[in-house]
């Protein structure tokens, strides 16, 4: 039955890994960009964003999946009903991808915030009175000095992805093959008594995680900057 | 008169204190003199573009930077400014070499690279060029900051105490570049500083800065008498032009009238040199002193005679029978005595050649 719950182990290993992987993309722009914003902006209401931003750190992720489920109902703001037309969102990889992108933000854009806040602004500024526009100082003087912080903040984006459980289950399901990710294949495996093929799931995420945390740790390692 | 080099009318508020201020000069290299936290840096980056004031305006040779009441506002990478900030704020994630590059366009030509090595060996960091920053001392830092500022074709200079983060001995082996620089390109430069030799070094004109306002403005050397010698450590600066130069001495024609000896340095006649000279280091002789070995017997008048903190007398005279250039002498309440010195009096200063540094990098 292990089979017929979860799916292979490897066909549950791609699936997560298409998911996350898919979150990450949409996660990490934005991420990186409110991240930015956060390090860098002063504008009004800064603060709230900031908050707001932060919520799905200490929200219920099954509160953040019910909204989201909300939000894609039929008569939902992104409803069918309210569109026009089915956006084919709810129940599919689709909506696994978005629950885990939302429950991602907030690690890459906090992390990414701290990888902007350990540039000195005043670099750019340089850049800037050395002729360069803003967009190519940013390119130039920023970004390179920020690189080890935003990938960082992008791979914990990955890893929470992978390990996204409870907004995914509200707004996804738990279809095998189709919006099952090892994290929901663990937990159908341990419903259904499959300890082996539970443990078996549970030695996969291990690994993964160790591998995700290890790249970070190497990442935000300070090593000496060939310049600094 | 020549017309203003800088036209500055703004007003930025800062921390506790706004930058209130209105300021016209002629001066090519305008000195900003002020005490930490007067608002040199905040007016420096003002004109580069890094804050904007509140309102008002920054001419810089002719070309306007910011007219709030016009709506205009160069951006920072429009204005041709060249930024020296008291930090040297380089790259850390770029070489020397690349730093100094960093502001050549982006398909730079030959002539760039030509310019570039001139600044390089200018300043004698070639051999530098593919270190990284981390390695380079603070007066390699500051040269290196200079090079990518000149290196980008400035149209003005904005130099934030270059010399401020150095030790004594290192800012006076440093300044005499920064004598060179204004020699050779002839840029209009905001020169801030708290260190009066290095203004009268650098500057035709300075401002006095304080709590935000303009407290004065005219020419160093009468502007700072009152500042003592700050941490350049020399009381008097001289300005001239070289007339000869010769067995290991030159002989300079002081730009405020009177005639100086002083070591040749690589001094080549008709060239600018800047001299710096302690008030401790001059005698003063109510007789002209026959026979006597010091290069430097010059007759002067006493203008001043003052008692400063510590007991000792500061005697201020003019050469050139009291029109020339002005230099201060120290001397104990003592010697004042027995040498009955008063103003108006004639006096000879007397001094060795070897006493004067030379703020000019010898050529290479």
């Amino acid at each position: 039955m292990a089979a017929a719950a979860s799916g292979d182990a490897w066909g549950v290993l791609v699936l997560t890994l298409q998911v996350a992987g898919a979150a990450t993309l949409v996660a990490a722009p934005l991420g990186i960009a409110l991240g930015y914003a956060l390090a860098r902006g002063r504008f009004p209401g800064k603060s709230v964003i900031e908050t707001f931003v932060a919520l799905p750190l200490v929200l219920p992720p099954t509160a953040l999946g019910y909204l989201l489920l909300a939000l894609f109902a039929r008569h939902g703001p992104l409803g069918s009903a309210t569109l026009g037309f089915d956006p084919g969102v709810l129940f599919t990889a689709r909506a696994a991808v978005l629950a885990s992108a939302v429950m991602a933000l907030p690690l890459v854009a906090r992390t990414a915030r701290a990888a902007f806040e350990g540039v000195d602004p005043r670099l750019e500024l340089m850049a800037r009175t050395l002729g360069y526009s803003r967009l190519r100082a940013w390119c130039a003087v920023t970004l390179p000095l920020a690189r080890r912080g935003l990938l960082a903040a992008t791979v914990l984006g990955f890893g929470r992805a992978l390990g996204e459980f409870g907004a995914t289950v509200i707004v996804a399901g738990n279809i095998p093959g189709r919006t099952q990710t090892i994290a929901l294949a663990i937990f159908s495996e341990i419903q259904l008594g499959n300890t082996a093929a539970a443990l078996r799931l549970v030695g996969l995420t291990v690994a993964l995680a160790f591998g995700l945390l290890w790249s970070v740790e190497r990442l935000l390692r300070v090593r000496p900057e060939r310049g600094r | 008169m020549s017309a203003p080099q800088f036209e500055l009318a703004l007003r930025l508020p800062l921390a506790s204190f706004a930058l209130e201020l209105e300021l016209v000069s002629s001066a090519r290299a305008l000195g900003i003199f002020g005490a930490s936290g007067a608002g040199k840096t905040s007016l420096l980056e003002v004109v580069a573009g890094w804050r904007r004031p509140e309102r008002g305006h920054v001419r810089i040779g002719g070309v306007t930077l910011v007219d709030q009441a016009a709506g205009l506002e160069l951006a920072p990478e429009r204005r041709g400014a060249g930024y020296v900030p008291q930090d040297a704020l380089l790259f850390p994630h770029l070489d020397v070499a690349r730093n100094v590059r960093a502001g050549l366009p982006r398909h730079a030509g030959a002539e760039d690279e030509q310019h570039v090595r001139e600044v390089l060996t200018m300043l004698e960091l070639t051999h530098l060029e593919g270190r990284g920053v981390a390695g380079l001392s603070g007066g390699e830092r500051q040269r290196v900051a200079l090079a990518r500022a000149l290196a980008a074709r400035p149209q003005f200079l904005l130099l934030d105490e270059p010399l401020g983060a150095l030790d004594l001995p290192l800012r006076r082996r440093i300044l005499p570049y920064l004598v060179r620089v204004r020699e050779r390109f002839a840029l209009a430069t905001l020169f801030v500083s708290h260190d009066p030799t290095e203004v009268q070094a650098l500057c035709d004109e300075v401002v006095v800065l304080a709590d935000g306002r303009v407290r004065a403005q005219g020419c160093p050397g009468e502007v700072l008498r009152g500042f003592g010698s700050g941490a350049g450590g020399f009381e008097n600066v001289l300005v001239g032009r070289v007339l000869a130069s010769g067995e290991g001495a030159a002989r300079l024609a002081l730009e405020d009238g009177g005639e100086l000896c002083v070591p040749a340095a690589g001094l080549a006649p008709g060239e600018r040199a800047v001299v710096a000279l302690g008030a401790d280091e001059i005698l003063v002789a109510t007789e002209a002193p026959a026979r006597i070995s010091a290069r430097n017997v010059l007759a002067a008048r006493v203008e001043a005679l003052a008692e400063r903190a510590g007991g000792e007398v500061r005697l201020e005279a003019r050469l050139a029978d009291g029109q020339g250039a002005r230099l201060a002498v120290t001397l104990t309440p003592g010697a004042v005595r027995e040498l009955a010195l008063a103003a108006g009096q004639r006096v000879f200063l007397v001094f060795k050649a070897s006493s004067c540094r030379v703020l000019t990098v010898p050529r290479t």
